[in-house]
């Protein structure tokens, strides 16, 4: 009561808000830069250290996230002292992502409350196999990661499995069944049934029956499927759990716990037993996916080891439904095709079926024998082997090693994964060990010990230069992309390359998270490589040891594919990247939007995004800025450009020379305002020729004329010798560039903003648009939202920085009145390619 | 050729560590053995002679430390590398006293290790000619 009084209090008698002193705040607003510096750079770091180039320990990971927590601490604080506190949330804010960045450092995430007791297929995390066991979470990846098409289904995770055993009380039970069996005083077939028995006599936690009966009411069958921690993953579980097809929806509940009871099966205990894994507890999630009523189906072998001279793989297949396949009753036809595109087929072995196994009319299976004509016909055609060689080929360069792959082809003829998993090779093949200095005398070496590793790995391909989008389309599955800048737009094609080499960018740009996130070998800043590797080559590129050989060094990639263990499966690769995001993503990109706030920040970037942009706000705001700023030297540019900009210079952007308070663009020295201004002072830019105003157009311009007047005329830059933050109003159009142009390439980025305009919506929209092309083609990722554009670059060396830099001083000149003039979507590669044209004709230098 | 390889022993209780280290030292021709536990480790000195040693400092059972010095009593001739914490500078520089041929702070990437041994290499041919 007392509380609420005193609220109340406050709030009508709100006290004077006590402004910081500028001193004060100029020292805030420097250390808030520097921090926020910082901390991009830890996790640029991080990003890089995922790449697999870098040996990490724990300590590392640990050291960074707790750097992390010190800066942003800081920055919240610095921002709130700017602020006189507005921004306390900010608190709970680092807490909501801290707390679980802790507990994953320290393992104990996968068991915690946050994590669900079911999950569909199509939303489960990926580097979580802890929650999902590895069958699910290796279809998680296929489905989410290379999009081929997966059964629909959801899965029932590890944690649904231990609330369902604390229910029954069945842990500590469990335990010594099985401490008595270690110690031989119970034999196997009885504590098996034993431990069987508590789970099938179990109940199904009500939370749980729910959420299944949720997935399941809508599909008649279900095929229920062990997905075992551990299951699939370096050690084969293969046919030691229990599989149930032809599951009604009604009975998903039960066979459910079939599968839970198939965990403690004699042979599953005996094999975990010689395995030395019944120390850790077993952990079973179970994986719930719509039936496929299949034509045909069968398994691919990525690699067979038969014809080593040659390099194919081959396809398994029988008609109708999977059983006698499974059970090896039948006999499949089997096709050896090449590995490489277009896949020829080597060899077809047809046989004659017997019998085939389809649905029974009243549910279940049935055996019938085959149609005469199908007898001995094969059972897949030439479309499917391509489609399945295709897919195999993905499968294996995504998981790094030979798999074995299940399918099934629909009745319709689509074609589904089933399952993917590493192929055990029933005799280990001796693979020669690849010594570099061998491989060099064997296979010209084109570039060597250059650029810097974005993911590691061996790949293989005929080089694919990429210069614009127009050239994405063609672009050959298993092809090596080389490129001259990584531009964002280039996301596209990383699933289908072998391998990327591009001459700019840095292994935490954009394009480099995307190649990690498909394990495409990639190399970044590789001076001249598009002079080197020329379109139509065949090379193979081996980021392990930074070198690009000619040829395909046969070797070398069968070394890796068979040898080396892939180091993105690995538990320190798999917590990184759990880490980071939480860390990396920035989902906060347009402050206009109502999510910008401190709870919609949901990663260590979101915030320290949030901090900047408020905390340049807090400078924006007009009124307080010029009650606050009395007495700092504040400078006006004079220029021929009307704009009235004014400057504050944190240090080092404006020469000694400068006097009063008044500064010539000759007398700045801060790189990035210098060249930006350079570029709205281009002959030609800054147009002054009255412009034709359609009736539509000057509608809305004199509608809009109001609301946009009483927030004009106030332009900022704030400037260092290397940096600046620029905020500009040019009649209704609203610019903000943020900006470092250092020598070291890893400090600089470019973000742009652009919103507004005096017409309708329609032409700003085109407006945005045509921005937006612009960009692309200069390389910056770019997000449009309506009128709203925004653009960023990272990392780039200071003369790349320098040319973007001039082309947004045009572009800002260019658009100043452009809205009035698009007056159709045609308008926008018109008018685009007039401000391409106008660089041209200045010479090439600023040429995309 | 295969008798004239360097043997390289890997000690790090970080599996990673061995996992990545030991593929790229194989393609340089090493022979390369590794190990998580240090008294397996010593083992395997105990039994055999190693050209390279390279060993993380701070590992939990016996120290990085007093396992060099062992090896380093038993095989006086062979090269350690010390792989260290960034922050454990000081203890990598007590241990340069006891004949540590270089030290690497981690994170490194694997060029930089590559390097570093191919020198340990270069030192011992050209001892031994």
């Amino acid at each position: 009561m007392l509380a609420a009084l005193q609220k109340l209090w406050r709030k009508v008698f709100k006290p004077p808000e006590d402004l910081v002193a500028f001193p004060e705040v100029f020292e805030h607003f420097q250390e808030l830069l520097q921090d926020h510096q910082k901390v991009m750079e830890i996790i640029a770091d991080l990003g890089e250290k995922s790449g697999g180039d870098f040996i990490f320990d724990r300590k590392y990971l640990q050291d960074s996230v707790n750097e992390l927590h010190v800066l942003l601490l800081q920055l919240i604080k610095g921002l709130n002292l700017i602020s006189s506190n507005r921004y306390l949330d900010l608190y709970a804010t680092l807490d909501r992502i801290f707390v679980p960045l802790e507990a994953e450092l320290r393992g104990r995430l996968s068991l915690a409350a946050e994590m669900p007791l079911t999950v569909a297929l199509k939303e489960l995390p990926v580097d979580h196999p802890e929650l999902s066991g590895g069958k699910a979470a290796n279809l998680g990846e296929i489905s989410q990661r290379l999009h081929l098409p997966v059964p629909d289904g959801f899965v029932i995770t590890t944690r649904a499995y231990r609330t369902f055993l604390e229910q029954n009380r069945l842990e500590s039970r469990t335990h010594a069944l099985i401490s008595a069996w270690l110690a031989d005083e119970t034999d196997t077939l009885h504590t098996s049934r034993q431990l069987q028995y508590g789970i099938l006599a179990g109940v199904v936690p009500q939370e749980v029956a729910r959420e299944i009966r949720r997935f399941t009411e809508n599909v008649p069958f279900w095929a229920v499927r062990s997905s075992a921690y551990g299951e699939d993953g370096e050690l084969s579980f293969a046919g030691l759990h229990e599989s149930l097809l032809q599951v009604p929806a009604r009975g998903v509940a039960d066979a459910y716990k079939k599968v839970l009871a198939s965990l403690f099966s004699p042979e599953a205990l005996a094999y975990r037993r010689r395995m030395d894994m019944l120390g850790e507890e077993a952990a079973m999630g179970v994986l719930c996916q719509e039936v496929i009523t299949s034509q045909a189906s069968g398994v691919v072998h990525s690699l067979t080891l038969e014809c080593p001279e040659t390099d194919c793989l081959t396809i398994y297949a029988y008609p109708g439904l999977g059983r006698p396949v499974m059970d090896g009753r039948a006999r499949p036809d089997r096709f050896i095709v090449a590995r490489q595109a277009p896949h020829q087929v080597k060899s077809r072995e047809v046989f004659p079926k017997e019998y085939i196994v389809r649905p029974a009319p009243g549910g279940g299976e049935e055996e019938v024998a085959p149609p005469p004509e199908d007898r001995d016909r094969a059972a897949i055609g030439f479309e499917t082997i391509q489609t399945l060689a295709h897919w195999a080929m993905s499968l294996e360069r995504y998981f790094k090693r030979p798999q074995e792959i299940e399918w099934a082809e629909g009745p319709a003829g689509q074609i589904w994964v089933l399952q993917s998993r590493p192929l055990a090779f029933s005799q280990i093949p001796d693979i020669p060990k690849v010594e570099v200095t061998r491989l060099h005398a064997q296979y010209p070496v084109l570039l060597q010990d250059q650029g810097v590793v974005a993911h590691a790995g061996v790949g293989s391909g005929k080089v694919f230069l990429v210069q614009s989008d127009a050239d994405l389309g063609r672009f050959p599955d298993g092809a090596v992309l080389v490129t001259r800048y990584t531009a964002p737009w280039l996301a596209r094609v990383v699933p289908q390359a072998a391998a990327i080499v591009s001459e700019r960018g840095s292994p935490a740009g954009h394009l480099a998270t995307i190649a990690r996130e498909f394990r495409v070998p990639t190399l970044v800043g590789v001076e001249g490589a598009t002079e080197v590797l020329k379109p139509g080559m065949e090379v193979t590129v081996d980021t392990n040891d930074r070198l690009v050989f000619a040829g395909r060094v046969q070797e070398l990639l069968r070394y890796e594919l068979m040898e080396s263990t892939a180091f993105e499966d690995a538990a320190e690769f798999r917590l990184l990247r759990r880490i980071l995001k939480r860390i990396g993503p920035l989902t906060l990109v347009d402050p206009q939007d109502p999510g910008f706030t401190p709870e919609g920040c949901r990663s260590v970037h979101d915030v320290i995004r949030f901090v900047h942009e408020k905390a340049v706000q807090e400078l924006m705001d007009l009124p307080r800025f010029l009650k606050r700023f009395k007495g700092a030297q504040l400078w006006t540019l004079v220029s021929d450009i009307p704009i009235g900009l004014k400057i504050w210079d944190l240090g080092g952007g404006i020469g000694p020379e400068a006097r009063g308070n008044e500064v010539t663009a000759a007398e700045i020295t801060s790189q990035p305002l210098k060249t930006l201004w350079e570029g709205v002072c281009a002959p030609g830019v800054w147009s002054t020729e009255p412009i034709q105003v359609d009736f539509s157009g000057l509608m809305s311009s004199l509608t809009r004329t109001t609301e946009a007047a009483t927030a004009a005329g106030f332009n900022l830059a704030v400037i260092t010798g290397t940096y600046l933050n620029l905020h500009l109003r040019l009649g209704y159009h609203f610019n903000l560039v943020d900006a470092r142009m250092d020598p070291d390439p890893h400090h600089n980025h470019i973000y742009f903003r652009f919103v507004g305009g005096v017409t309708d919506l329609t032409r700003r929209s085109r407006r945005a648009k045509l921005l937006a092309d612009i960009l692309s083609k200069y390389h910056f990722k770019v997000d449009t939202k309506g009128d709203l554009v925004i653009a960023r670059i990272l990392h780039l060396p200071q003369e790349d920085i320098r040319q973007r830099l001039l082309v947004l001083g045009r572009l800002i000149g260019f658009t100043r009145q452009l809205d009035m003039q698009l007056k159709s979507d045609e308008d926008v590669p018109v008018f685009t390619e007039k401000f391409l044209e106008g660089i041209q004709s200045q010479g090439d230098k600023e040429a995309p | 050729m295969a008798q004239n390889k360097l043997r390289v022993l890997i000690l790090d209780d970080e599996p990673i560590v061995c996992k990545r280290l030991k593929p790229s030292l194989e393609k340089l021709g090493f022979e390369v053995d590794t190990f998580t536990r240090s008294f397996e480790a010593m083992q395997a000195v105990e039994q055999a002679r190693y050209d390279i040693i390279v060993t993380d400092l701070k590992m939990e059972g016996m120290d990085g430390m007093r396992f060099l010095q062992e090896a380093k009593k038993l095989h006086p001739e062979t090269e350690v590398i010390v792989i260290t914490g960034f922050a454990t500078m000081e203890t990598a520089k007590e241990s340069f006293k006891k004949g540590v041929f270089d030290f690497i702070a981690k994170p490194f990437n694997l060029n930089e290790i590559q390097k570093v041994v191919l020198r340990a290499a270069d030192k011992i041919k050209g001892a031994a000619g």
